[in-house]
């Protein structure tokens, strides 16, 4: 195991929603992110998989700071940074945010020089180095050679090219965290695997710790080193690796494999159509999925299941794993087709 | 009657295609800063079958179908070429079928074509509906317009009906467009899309916003209406494995040119053109071993620069010298009918293994079984 650099610690955040149009509204809770830790680690890349609305970017912004928690702390290297205290210059050059959209994230009126060379000004480097650093940003995502790109207008490049380019606007401080939320979901299908070589390749080369965050499962099987899934703010698995894509335990992460198309696996049956139409909030007690659960339970309406440990390393926030029920842990894509109560 | 641009003909294409495109192509913009977006392509959608496009931004896919039912707004311009439609005409009994030069009709006689015949869904129905009237509405006006005879009661009962249709209860009716879920949203515009008993229904990119187990549900149910109503269908997407399952024909799209058409398992388990290849690389597998992928090099065109020869040949693995200096045309390759637009399919001696399998490999093949001993078609 590897060194944890970035640690988040029951990382909570509640955003509070006035419901209704009448003089008196009340006041509703939404647990955007409920009880979340996880760490990361140099060399490694963790994969966050979920859905719109699970909580993935919130939990991004947090560990970034750009969102306050509500409660829960964060360590950088050890030292425990407290919910409220306020981001530092430290914190930001060590952690890194990258956005889902290349377009919307670097400033169309100036030359992609300025967007690399106004972190490093704003984090003290030397006058003199600034020019070089930039372009040694840009040759680090292989936008080579870098002068071809640096008098550029955003404008000019192709979406690939400008998230590689903000790739570079986060390496350039030298982080050693680098939160990637939805790097590629906006960018053509052909030049998406070129983003996710170059994450993999800073991350064994140069030693970073990489949150990569995505709706994708695929992708976070082709590169993941550790694999979360989050439902309605929670984690509801954790594994090493990919195991919990090969042979997932939560029936959420079946659902979510099973309705990823897959052609290749013409015996594959997709999933039932369920019915939504009353679909709302989350339940305020018990397992947050089990309206939309198949196995459902008495015990998953009332009470909240915990991570139960499914095998070394493999964590699933469901009661079918506690002791005394037993289940047949079905491979990929099955659904899980038995369930005992 | 020869001379109406809406004239009634036997097509010799007989009476399978719903909509005919013939060597279509459109600019952007006028004279010398005109930029084509799409170039001389012909495609046909066949009754009661699945289109699909696929092609990443800036190929031309939507502009190719916006255009061919004259929904495509300046600066885009129809340089060329024919678009047909052709459906049961009510007017004039079951058996006879009309066809309809779309691109001569007049904006009255497209407007009485527009969601009767042909219907659109499009990506993203937070922007296709109006966010300040209710989606009963909606509904309403399209049903008063299109229906002069029904009354209001009758208006409502269709459109509660339509709702259930799609698994969503009647009282969404009531609801204003910002209360609904994005996949309710998406299944309030298929209810729309298919109000009128349309012959052809076009869905551009309509799960590309949602999430997986979202868009899972609503292409199930896309197929579940298509076996009860039998409307044709063209799904345009850039995500081939979903194309995969749901088109009968798949035709790939690049820069404006379509590099390959073929039924669609033909196309996923034997990809003829090196871009196809390419896209269907670039997908990560869900299961097998974990491998290095590359996907394609390099970056889709700049269409606003003159481009000589093949398009894809700058990213090409294969590219042979011809392809820098001449245009390949669609061609039939084999007689299964379909078609692919590669210089390496001329001669035997130049097709790669990798695009002359007769079956998919078991295994996705490692690049190293270029060696392999396979001779082209």
């Amino acid at each position: 195991m590897s060194d944890v650099l970035l640690e988040a610690r029951h990382l909570s955040r509640h955003f509070i929603v006035r419901t209704g149009n009448g003089l008196i509204r009340p006041k509703k809770v939404v647990r955007a992110v409920d009880d979340v830790s996880l760490s990361l680690h140099a060399r490694r890349v963790t994969a966050v998989v979920g859905e719109s609305g699970s909580g993935k970017s919130v939990l991004a912004r947090m560990l970034a700071r750009i969102v306050t928690p509500t409660s829960g702390e964060l360590a950088l290297e050890g030292v425990t940074i407290a919910a409220h205290a306020s981001r530092t210059l430290a914190y930001t050059s060590a952690v890194q945010l990258v956005l889902q959209d290349p377009f919307a994230s670097i400033n169309p009126v100036h030359r992609i020089r300025h967007s690399l060379e106004r972190p490093l000004a704003i984090h003290g480097t030397p006058h003199s180095d600034i020019a070089a650093r930039a372009s040694a940003a840009l040759s680090r995502v292989s936008l080579e050679p870098p002068e071809r790109y640096l008098d550029r207008y955003p404008h000019e490049l192709s979406g690939g090219q400008l998230q590689r380019v903000s790739i570079a606007r986060a390496l350039c401080v030298n982080p050693k965290v680098l939160l990637a939320d939805e790097p590629i979901s906006m960018l053509d299908v052909s030049v998406r695997l070129g983003v996710l070589n170059l994450l993999r390749g800073l991350c064994d080369d140069e030693q970073l710790a990489v949150l990569y965050i995505t709706h994708d499962i695929a992708s976070a099987r082709y590169i993941a080193d550790e694999t979360i899934v989050m439902y309605a703010g929670q984690v509801v698995e954790h594994s090493e690796g990919t195991t919990l894509i090969d042979a997932p335990s939560h029936p959420y992460t079946q659902l979510l494999i099973a309705s990823v198309p897959d052609p290749s696996d013409p015996l594959r049956q997709a999933p039932e159509i369920e019915d939504r139409t009353g679909q709302g909030l989350f339940p305020a007690e018990g397992c947050r999925f089990a309206p939309r659960c198949p196995h459902a339970m008495e015990v998953c309406r009332t009470s909240a299941p915990p991570l139960f440990e499914v095998a070394s390393g493999h964590e699933s926030r469901c009661w079918l794993h506690q002791d005394a029920v037993k289940v047949a842990i079905n491979g990929r894509g099955q659904g899980g087709t038995t369930s005992t109560t | 009657m020869t001379s109406h641009p809406m004239d009634e003909r036997n097509l010799d294409v007989g009476n399978d295609v719903v909509l005919e495109i013939e060597d279509f192509s459109v600019d952007y913009g006028w004279g010398d800063s005109a930029v084509r977006a799409v170039n001389n392509v012909s495609l046909s959608v066949r009754r009661s079958k699945v289109l699909g496009i696929a092609g990443e931004s800036g190929s031309g896919k939507s502009t190719l179908v916006y255009a061919a039912t004259r929904l495509l707004r300046s600066p885009g311009v129809i340089a060329g070429g024919n678009a047909r439609l052709t459906f049961d005409d009510p007017a004039s009994g079951d058996a006879k079928r009309r066809t309809v030069d779309l691109l001569a009709a007049s904006m009255s006689e497209l407007r009485s074509i527009r969601w009767s015949q042909v219907s659109i869904v499009l990506q993203s129905a937070l922007n296709a509906l109006n966010p300040v009237l209710r989606i009963g509405h909606e509904f309403d006006e399209v049903l008063r317009t299109h229906r002069r005879d029904m009354t209001k009661l009758q208006r409502r009962q269709r459109a509660a009906e339509l709702l259930q249709l799609v698994g969503l209860n009647e009282d969404r009716l009531a609801r204003f467009p910002h209360e609904l879920s994005g996949g309710q949203r998406q299944r309030i515009m298929i209810a729309l899309a298919l109000a009128l008993d349309p012959q052809l229904v076009i869905m551009d990119e309509p799960t590309t916003a949602l999430d997986v187990v979202t868009q899972r549900e609503i292409v199930n149910e896309l197929a579940q209406l298509r076996a009860r109503f039998g409307f044709s269908m063209i799904f345009i997407t850039h995500d081939l494995s979903l194309l995969v399952e749901l088109a009968d024909d798949i035709a790939v799209m690049y820069a404006g040119n379509v590099v390959e058409w073929a039924p669609a398992s033909d196309l996923y388990n034997t990809p003829r053109h090196p871009y196809t290849l390419g896209l269907l690389n670039s997908s990560p597998p869900l299961s097998g071993e974990r491998r290095e992928l590359v996907g394609i090099a390099g970056s889709p065109p700049d269409l606003s620069q003159p481009l000589s020869g093949c398009s894809f040949h700058a990213r090409c693995p294969f590219a042979l010298a011809r392809c820098a200096s001449d245009v390949p045309q669609l061609r039939v390759l084999d007689d299964s009918g379909r078609k692919v637009a590669c210089w390496l399919h001329e001669s035997p001696a130049t097709v790669p293994a990798a695009l002359a399998r007769r079956t998919r490999p078991v295994v996705a093949e490692a690049p190293a079984s270029e060696t392999s001993t396979e001779v082209g078609t």
